[in-house]
């Protein structure tokens, strides 16, 4: 048995020489490493970042890929640490990956674009670039801006700014504003949001408070705290449970109060609110019931089996929008060179079934429209199969919806 | 007043909550020395046996049949894994238990998804119990602070007042002795650790339909239910009702509190300059109510090791 694993073995072996002998024949291949939360308490958004770049790569690669070759996709669970993304943005470029892609956590966001910073700065010529779908901080386009960094998705004063114009067409959103949100970067982000849209919404802030996140299991004490203050419209950057558990308080105690949310279309969010959920408000990338037709998500259930929910969307047209830059370049089966795709991405313009996404060059944050939405019975597309989901309220433009680039970037930009 | 009375209110039913599920560590703690890390996996396992029950045959059924199952688990976990690792002392079963939590949460994901499953309280259970200051205050959050204090009585008069509860002191406390007398030790420890899991269960049971379930709802109330513990001394059933009482209460009350260290100042004059400083000077209370109760271990730790009515030292 020995014998026979050892012959196996140098076989496998001398394979591999040869393999590697051909290989050098063909065309060096596309390589992107998936950089994400895939196990721990974060798996269930990470999963669905990761299924929306798989199905994007697959549609590259039905296309007949890039520079003569299929483009490879790899996973690596980052278990939800910025330490373990650290580890793992090593091991990707060690495997020789190009573009890295992560979009759960604006924490590992920020890891990784220090990662990509450092290691581009060490390695001229051979650079990685780092598509962020889900990191909102606004630091990671203001003091941590870069050239290879690229955050498609919105931003906090994006999702509250898009909000309050909706709610204020609408009626709904009264005079007397609360804010609560999770006491960190992105929570902090939607508290001044909520605040310097002050003015434009015509609204008095009655109160705000910051709470730990996804620490706490009782929320009867902040909705006791809500209900004294008395708004009409409570904002809230808040997600997962932390959002969910504030919801279903407010309803346990009776207390009528609009919601403002930016991550309501969370899968299970819907279903555990149950009629709670009904007339709150969601301010997003993308909806499936605001999209200009049933093409992309049909597609999308024909590929994965489910209509696109929660973050998927967006992040398949960031790969499409990839593709089309791609599209641009030819690198004839030569070396790949990431500073041309990064500068081919800067300049595309992609038409996605809510509008057009454009990347703004200054600080690589994309210019693109925000979907609001209100949660309504019998909608067209339903959430978590309940008769409950969402139905458009407005769609915000892009030009619309953009706020300045911030005094804080500074972007070094390769001389070419 | 209102202010007092609403977060009093809210403290003792989320204290209760919290008995709710430590009690099934503090018996297993308290009767056996083992550590189980993995207790509030068995709170989830009984919210998801309960949501998977009750979906085919009815909320109450759910309710009945998951401690049952998740105690049945608890024995085979006692009977099975427990004993390779006991001659090894409390770090190895620390260890065991601890893989065995992670092994449930993926599990878990494995069969029922990565997100929220829709279980819930039935609508007949949705209503507001009484109106106070023009906020419903739910039935089933009272309902939830009736089954951990029933859970309280009869754990504590089982355990004081019959002849299985002499039994089962006694194989703590000298095994060799009670076993000589006739007693089937081994036995007497896995019923006390199926007990100790079917607590759990039944915890998730009914907690689950009120709070979401959810694969991560293990691992968050998990390190809660070790910090009432040890505040109200291991092993002791009174003490980890005194501390979840007072975890709930602290907790209840520091989020309505706007106090931060600059507001304390004021007292003395030197507030504008500490909010000059801002950072922790400004931290308001309520913005880390979830760290009171680590705060409150830290201070129990300090003036009484063993904890509030502990008695190991």
């Amino acid at each position: 048995m020995k014998r026979f694993t050892k012959l196996a073995a140098s076989t496998a072996a001398l394979l591999g020489t040869f393999a590697l002998g051909a290989q050098t024949l063909h065309a060096e291949p596309l390589k992107i490493g998936i950089i994400e939360s895939l196990s721990g308490s974060q798996t269930s958004t990470g999963r669905l970042y990761a299924n929306a770049v798989k199905y994007g790569v697959d549609k590259i690669n039905a296309a007949g890929g890039f520079n003569g070759e299929p483009v490879q996709v790899t996973e690596y669970d980052n278990a939800g640490g910025a330490p373990e993304a650290a580890d793992k943005f090593r091991q990707a470029v060690a495997d020789g990956v190009d573009i890295v892609i992560q979009g759960a956590s604006s924490a590992i966001a920020g890891q990784l674009t220090e990662n990509v910073r450092k290691y581009n700065i060490r390695h001229p010529g051979k650079e990685v670039m780092f598509i962020n779908l889900g990191g909102e901080a606004t630091e990671l386009t203001g003091d941590k801006c870069q050239f290879y960094h690229f955050r498609f998705t919105t931003t906090a004063p994006m999702r509250v700014n898009a909000l309050v114009n909706a709610l204020k067409n609408a009626g709904d959103l009264g005079d007397k504003v609360y804010s609560i949100n999770q006491n960190y970067s992105w929570g902090k982000d939607v508290q001044a949001a909520v605040e310097a849209a002050a003015p434009a919404g015509g609204y008095d802030i009655v109160g705000e408070v910051l709470h730990d996140v996804n620490k706490i299991q009782d929320f009867a004490p902040f909705v006791a705290r809500i209900k004294s203050a008395n708004p009409d419209t409570v904002f809230t950057g808040n997600w997962s449970n932390d959002l969910l558990l504030l919801m279903k308080a407010t309803g346990d105690a009776g207390l009528k109060v609009t919601f403002a949310t930016a991550y309501l279309d969370q899968p299970g969010n819907i279903a555990n609110a149950g009629a709670t959920a009904l007339g709150h408000y969601i301010a997003n990338n993308y909806d499936n019931a605001a999209a200009s037709s049933d093409e992309f998500p049909e597609a999308y259930k024909a590929a994965t089996g489910h209509y696109p929910i929660f973050v998927e969307g967006h992040s398949a047209f960031a790969i499409a929008q990839l593709q089309q830059a791609l599209g641009t370049l030819d690198f004839k089966g030569g070396d790949i060179n990431v500073t041309k795709i990064a500068l081919a991405l800067e300049n595309s313009v992609y038409d996605s079934p809510v509008g057009p996404i454009s990347v703004r060059k200054e600080d690589h944050q994309t210019i693109r429209p925000v979907v609001v939405s209100k949660v309504v019975k019998n909608p067209k597309y339903p959430a978590d199969d309940t008769d409950m989901g969402f139905q458009t309220v407005e769609v915000i433009p892009g030009e619309k919806a953009i706020y300045p680039v911030q005094d804080s970037c500074k972007m070094q930009r390769p001389s070419e | 007043m209102e202010f007092a009375i609403i977060s009093t209110l809210n403290g003792v039913t989320y204290g209760l909550l919290l008995f709710m599920v430590s009690a099934g560590l503090t018996l297993i703690f308290g009767m056996m020395g083992v550590l189980n890390f993995a207790h509030a996996s068995f709170y989830m396992l009984g919210a998801y046996i309960a949501y998977a029950v009750s979906s085919l045959f009815g909320f109450w059924t759910g309710i009945i049949v998951a401690p049952i199952v998740v105690g049945i688990i608890g024995m085979l976990v006692e009977r099975f894994l427990l004993p390779r690792v006991h001659a090894h002392g409390h770090a190895h079963e620390l260890l065991l238990t601890f893989g065995l939590a992670l092994i449930i949460e993926e599990l878990i994901k494995l069969f029922f998804g990565d997100f929220p499953v829709n279980y819930q309280m039935p609508d007949a259970l949705r209503f507001s119990a009484f109106h106070i200051f023009g906020t419903g205050y739910p039935f089933y959050r009272m309902l939830i602070g009736a089954v951990a204090i029933i859970m309280f009585t009869v754990l504590w008069l089982l355990l004081t007042r019959t002849r299985t509860g002499i039994v089962v002191r006694a194989a703590e406390r000298l095994p060799n002795m009670a076993e000589a007398l006739g007693h089937n030790i081994p036995v007497v420890f896995m019923f006390v650790f199926g007990t100790g899991a079917a607590l759990a269960g039944l915890a998730g049971a009914v907690a689950g339909a009120f709070y979401p379930t959810n694969p991560n709802m293990g691992l968050e109330l998990g390190v809660i239910v070790f910090v009432v513990v040890v505040v109200g001394g291991l092993g002791s059933l009174k003490g980890s009702l005194v501390a979840s009482l007072l975890i709930g209460l602290f907790s209840s009350f520091a989020v309505g509190l706007d106090w931060s260290l600059a507001g304390a100042l004021d007292i003395v004059g030197l507030g504008d300059w500490a909010r000059s400083i801002g950072g922790l000077m400004t931290l308001e209370l309520s913005s880390v109510s979830a760290t009171i109760p680590f705060a409150l271990m830290l201070v129990i730790l300090l003036v009484r090791p063993a904890g509030l009515l502990g008695e190991r030292n």
